[in-house]
């Protein structure tokens, strides 16, 4: 009984040793890693494709992420040729490309992105220390230069990321340039100041329009009267003198009967209830008054 | 040796006998067993593929074919083989600016993040929506470590470049379109030079605003615009009523003056026609024309007045006894 015991005992021993060994002679590399095999700490083999790979089982695996990761740092500020202060954020976009070199001089994730910080930094720095602020931003697109800063940038990254720590800088983006915080309350006082000129531009054009529109039209409207004005009274003095010629033609076949006809009618208007008339009574009209008969 | 084998042999035969049934047995059912589970293991490596899916098959490690559309299909089951499946048909989306409420951001929110330089060293707020798609799994699953962060740092830079060369007036008013177009085209070159296994469906700007600090100094130049173009309107109409006006009065004085010289004219033609007839009377019988006109005259003009009629050889006349006598008592 115990030696069936033990000889099962034993058999499932040796069944979980070989298992063991079996499972210990292979290492598999995923599709996102690459593996250095090290011997007792000491590199031997370095394994960049996806696969299955036979190894010593007294061999070790250190994983690495084959994948491109993304350093976002901290925003930084940095000073233009022409000193002027921009606040730069910007973006890694890195891989391992030399894992035994990156074992070496990095070792982990965060080691490699405090030291691509330097880098980058030192590299942004050169760079926009070069370039005046009106390189970076104006308004006319040929002379704004970011692609050929950034361009620069990376290179310069790439290569002292390559032969440093055995990392492919891929690409570093320029995500926001801006003035620091205390700068832009200057920015923005500026750009209110800006507005109300522009503001008080506006509405000075629309008076002045208006005047010159309110003024043309009162000098039209004067010329429109004056000339009927003039128009009016030539007719007047035309009608006048119209109607002294026809008074004088008709009055001149008889001037001494229109002399009488008129004095009479003036009679009629002169004389009113305010006149005291003393009459004679040997007048013409009174005659019959005394005589009596025609 | 032998003998204590051929002792035990001999000693417990009935013994062995059963331990070698109990083995045969046992070795019997860990076969079955065995059998059983790599039955099943079989089976595990069957999975399900939905109509909006894609699956990356992975065998030992390494990726084994192209991705695999929807349906049941087979493969080996872990720890050989691996599926991964993505939601390869969905339109996700970022944002540049703002925080969309299903985001959970890296870092503290503030207003600054929505603020960029302009061409012209001036500030403004943007808040920005980017569409994208997955189209090649692989790449997506297995080149970059965190396609989000990448996609948003790339669209962030390609709208910060594109806003760096244009004027703020402009980003505000007219160029809107252009801005959203060339933000797409930017990041979708871009998007395909890193290979990442996206594209970009469409970019769209939500907001494009002065920021909050002189957001009332520009809208004060709208209203500037506006006050221009009523005090323009306001005089034009003033303009438009003068004239007519002047030209009413213009008219009605001409009308007038017409008026005026046509009725002098015939008044005149008719008082000359008047006096003509009477002139011609008066030249057939002149002393009863003349008399009949003096005594008309008299009858109209004498009752008015106060009369006095006096001697015609009275002398001097006491002009205060006539006064008195006229006056009533």
């Amino acid at each position: 009984m115990n030696e069936s015991v033990k000889r099962s005992v034993r058999t499932w021993a040796a069944v979980a040793l070989a298992a063991f060994l079996l499972w210990s002679a292979f290492v598999v590399v995923a599709e996102t890693e690459m593996v250095i095999l090290t011997r007792f700490g000491r590199p031997t083999r370095v394994l960049r494709e996806a696969g299955l790979y036979p190894k010593w089982p007294f061999e070790s695996a250190l994983r690495f992420d084959r994948r491109v990761s993304i350093y976002d740092p901290r925003p930084s500020e940095f000073l233009t040729r022409d000193k002027k202060n921009l606040v730069v954020d910007s973006a890694v976009c890195w891989r391992i490309d030399d894992p035994l070199l990156f074992l070496e001089t990095v070792g982990d994730q965060v080691g490699a992105e405090l030291r691509l910080h330097d880098i980058v930094w030192a590299a942004l720095a050169a760079a926009l220390g070069q370039v005046a602020l009106e390189d970076l931003v104006a308004v006319d697109p040929d002379r704004v230069q970011v692609a050929a800063v950034v361009g620069g940038v990376r290179e310069k990254a790439a290569a002292a990321a390559a032969e440093r720590l055995g990392i492919e800088v891929v690409d570093v983006q320029l995500k926001r340039v801006n003035f620091p915080e205390q700068n832009k309350q200057s920015v923005f006082a500026r750009m209110r100041a800006e507005r109300d000129r522009i503001a008080k531009e506006y509405r000075a054009q629309g008076r002045e329009m208006a005047i010159g529109i309110q003024a043309e039209a009162d000098k039209q409207r004067e010329v429109i009267l004056a000339e009927a004005y003039e128009k009016a009274e030539t007719l007047r003095g035309q009608g006048d003198a119209e109607a002294a010629r026809i008074y004088g033609e008709a009055y001149a076949r008889d001037p001494r009967f229109y002399r009488f006809v008129r004095t009479l009618e003036s009679y009629r208007k002169i004389l009113d209830q305010d006149t005291t008339l003393i009459l004679s009574s040997d007048s013409e009209l009174l005659r019959l008054l005394e005589q009596g008969q025609p | 040796m032998r003998d204590r084998g051929r002792l035990m042999h001999d000693r417990r035969p009935r013994r062995w006998q059963a331990a070698r049934a109990l083995i045969a047995g046992r070795r019997f059912r860990l076969r079955s067993v065995v059998a059983l589970a790599a039955l099943v293991w079989m089976v595990w490596g069957l999975y399900f593929v939905r109509a909006d899916q894609r699956a990356v098959v992975l065998r030992l490690g390494r990726v084994a074919g192209a991705p695999v559309g929807p349906g049941v299909h087979w493969t080996w089951p872990p720890p050989v083989g691996e599926v991964v499946k993505i939601r390869a048909r969905e339109t996700r989306r970022l944002t540049v600016g703002f925080a969309a409420p299903d985001q959970v951001l890296g870092r503290e929110a503030m207003p600054a993040q929505a603020e960029f330089l302009t061409g012209d060293r001036n500030i403004i707020a943007i808040g920005l929506v980017a569409q994208y798609a997955i189209k090649d799994p692989v790449a997506y699953l297995f080149r970059f470590g965190d396609v989000e962060a990448l996609l948003r740092g790339t669209v962030e830079s390609a709208l910060s470049a594109i806003v760096m060369r244009r004027g703020v007036d402009s980003l505000l008013t007219t160029e809107k379109v252009a801005v959203q177009q060339e933000v797409h085209a930017l990041a979708q070159e871009t998007v395909e030079r890193y290979a990442a296994g996206v594209s970009i469906l469409g970019v769209s700007l939500e907001s494009v605003a002065p920021p909050e600090a002189v957001r009332e100094a520009f809208n004060d130049v709208a209203s500037a615009r506006e006050d221009r173009d009523r005090i323009v309107r306001e005089a034009q109409s003033y303009a438009n009523e003068v004239l007519p006006v002047a030209r009413g009065d213009a008219e009605r004085l001409l009308r007038q003056s017409e008026g005026y010289l046509r009725s002098r004219t015939t008044r005149a033609a008719g008082d000359a026609a008047r006096f003509g007839s009477l002139a011609a009377e008066y030249a057939k019988v002149p002393r009863e024309t003349s008399t009949r006109l003096y005594l008309e005259a008299m009858e109209e003009i004498l009752p008015r007045m106060d009369k006095t009629i006096v001697e015609s050889d009275a002398g001097a006349i006491d002009l205060d006894f006539v006064r008195r006598l006229s006056s009533p008592p």
